[in-house]
């Protein structure tokens, strides 16, 4: 009856008013920007990071968290009233949802989207409350070797699971590994590739950097092409789902659902990739598949359903390993960090109000998104007609003083303005940003358990590959890259053997 | 067809890679079982360089999936110049001087051409986020050359 036990003492701290009020503000900014196309979840939680340094940490990732899932819920509104993405893990939604608002079904696809989140949600939060404490406790048993495999395999799964190239994304590994080097060694105390400058002696600043690399750098790419907004009219008459609608689209919700979590717990997976996995598969089981891209529901359901349990379940290799899987927790995870907080195995059993209460804040925040979204709705769709030059004018005031406020000096606006430069040529070229974060986040802790493993094994690199977890986990990650040529390999011989 | 993007974005990865290897070589490598400050750079870097290499290669033979033109590159540039400016002048000038030029000019290159539009948003906004981050949120903003006013 321990889970038990502990999800109670869990809801008393997260049923506190305060923590009650974050995890409300968490819901409705996650809302908020996951409606508004141009601002996504890494963004805003960097850009929210500096506000919460005075907070308690319980209520500042509570209130994180909420914007991450509540994102989730609001990201649908804008694909199927506008065919434009809220934010990157509602992309599919537009095939099938943007189809049902031009057949006057706009509202059963709202619908189904919130109350599809909701049941994901509560699917996933339940998954990991229950998985994440066993989770936590195999994982103490990993030293340094194992724990080197482990970052590496979350890195290549992080690379492997992004839609981009997957050169790209390892370049992008292997410069936020360089990046994260700058500084003090954590290892001997040497000071690296500070060019003399005394401010980068701790570092790069990671709030500074995100802030560049997902804030400043998303609105130089908008200048380029003004959007377009066309916001499709119709009437919200019925928001609920026919009884017809759900005996066709309850199975794909729980499929939807679980694959969701499973991709979730992944290192390196995340909302974005089960949204894809998780329309591919519905299209595959479902018995009229001609049906997906005009309008089909099952097509809105599960991916929704699968971005938010996905969202949720991310948290677990967070909270259990220490292990950031996207941008988003990496940002949580800098969250913990600037509290003191050091996320790993020892969290739950060090810090357990924190996770208790965060798990309980997520059931509630989870309720009150619902009654957000299906009531609210028209409040949503009209903050959609906010000028989109409005909204960056603010986002770019918002980064200044976030990167100004980490440490009260004009050298941190400088760097986040570089990269932000760096990020709008990086999305230019088609270089993903988050394996360049989660390698810069991680790389200090690979370095020091590599040369920790290194060092007992007396300088043998087979150390990595005679422990099994640690080899278990090269093996995987070995596979992951190695896919993509074997696959070009059987098609070239497919090629050549057909007449 | 050769993909320029890819060839030039290649091409500075695989030079700041060669710095960063040069640099670590400057920290002393070290060996697998003794490694000094450079062996971690110096194989971030060795990553680099080899990746950028195929990619500079693929940009090359113009196999690369992704073909992106360089596109239009003047609104951006103007924005990287006017931030470049506003970083500059921030901790002379002071935030709430600065910040309404700032973000008259940032609602000027999106196409607000109204004057009066450009005062009233870049004034509410500066004095808004003003007003919000360093009264109520207690979060410090130069306050520049208006202190010698007693401001």
């Amino acid at each position: 009856m321990d889970f038990l036990t502990n999800l109670g003492n869990g809801f008393s701290i997260a049923l506190n008013p305060w923590n009650l009020i974050f995890a409300a503000l968490g819901a409705v900014i996650g809302t908020a920007i996951g409606v508004l196309p141009g601002l996504g979840p890494p963004a805003t939680v960097a850009l929210l990071l500096p506000l919460t340094y005075k907070m308690d940490p319980t209520a500042a990732i509570i209130m994180l968290a909420g914007i991450f899932y509540g994102a989730m819920y609001g990201g649908s509104t804008t694909s199927i009233l506008l065919n434009i993405p809220g934010e990157a893990a509602s992309v599919v939604t537009c095939l099938d949802g943007y189809k049902m608002a031009r057949q006057g079904r706009a509202g059963p696809a709202l619908g189904i989207s919130a109350m599809g989140s909701f049941i994901a949600g509560t699917i996933s939060i339940f998954g990991l409350s229950l998985v994440a404490p066993t989770l936590a406790s195999f994982a103490l048993k990993f030293g340094p070797p194992e724990y080197f495999s482990l970052i590496l395999l979350g890195l290549m799964m992080a690379v492997y699971l992004s839609e981009e190239s997957i050169v790209k994304g390892l370049v992008m590994g292997g410069l936020g590994l360089l990046l994260g080097t700058v500084g003090i060694d954590p290892v001997l105390g040497a000071t690296r590739f500070t060019f003399g400058l005394s401010r980068l002696t701790d570092g790069f600043d990671f709030v500074v950097v995100a802030m560049g690399l997902f804030g400043i750098s998303e609105v130089l790419i908008n200048l380029e092409a003004p959007e377009v907004r066309d916001i499709f009219k119709t009437a919200l008459k019925r928001l609920l789902p026919t009884l017809e609608d759900w005996r066709r689209c309850w199975a794909s919700v729980v499929r939807g659902s679980l694959l969701g979590f499973f991709i979730g717990v992944l290192p390196g997976g995340g909302a974005i990739i089960s949204s894809f996995v998780s329309y591919a598969v519905e299209k595959r089981v479902s018995k009229h598949p001609e049906q997906f891209g005009k309008g089909a529901i099952e097509g809105v359901a599960a991916p929704e359903s699968a971005n938010n349990a996905a969202s949720t379940s991310s948290f677990i290799p967070l909270l259990t390993l220490g292990i950031p899987g996207n941008a988003t927790i990496a940002m949580i995870f800098v969250a913990l960090m600037i509290h003191g907080i050091r996320p790993g195995p020892l969290l739950i059993q060090e810090h357990p109000n924190l996770f208790w209460g965060v798990v309980a804040s997520m059931y509630i925040g989870n309720l009150m998104l619902l009654g957000l979204n299906l009531p609210l709705i028209g409040f949503w769709v009209r903050l959609l007609r906010v000028p989109y030059h409005f909204l960056a004018v603010v986002v770019v005031t918002i980064c200044l003083i976030g990167a100004y406020s980490v440490k009260n000096s004009a050298f941190d606006v400088g760097m986040m303005v570089i990269f932000g430069v760096l990020g709008y040529f990086m999305r230019k070229g088609g270089f993903p940003p988050a394996p360049l974060i989660l390698s810069m986040i991680l790389g200090p802790i690979l370095e020091r358990s590599l040369q920790q493993s290194l060092i007992s094994s007396g300088g043998e690199v087979s150390i990595f590959f005679e422990k099994p977890i640690s080899a278990a986990l090269l093996s995987v990650a070995a596979f992951l890259m190695l896919t993509p040529i074997f696959k070009r390999l059987w098609k070239r011989n497919a090629l050549t053997n057909s007449p | 067809m050769k993909n320029l993007t890819d060839i030039l974005g290649s091409l500075f990865l695989i030079l700041l890679g060669i710095g960063a290897i040069i640099g670590a070589i400057g920290l002393r490598v070290g060996t697998p079982t003794e490694p000094q400050p450079g062996f971690f750079p110096f194989l971030s870097g060795a990553i680099i360089v080899i990746l950028s290499s195929i990619i500079f290669v693929q940009g090359w033979l113009g196999r690369s999936k992704r073909r992106i033109g360089l596109g239009e590159i003047k609104r951006p540039a103007m924005l990287i110049a006017v931030l470049a400016a506003f970083v500059a002048v921030l901790e002379p000038l002071g935030y709430v001087l600065a910040s309404p030029f700032l973000i008259a000019v940032v609602l000027r290159i999106m196409g607000i051409k109204s004057w009066r539009a450009l005062l009233v948003t870049s004034l509410v906004l500066s004095i808004g986020t003003y007003l919000l981050f360093d009264w109520l949120l207690g979060i410090t903003l130069p306050a520049g050359i208006l202190t010698r006013f007693g401001l």
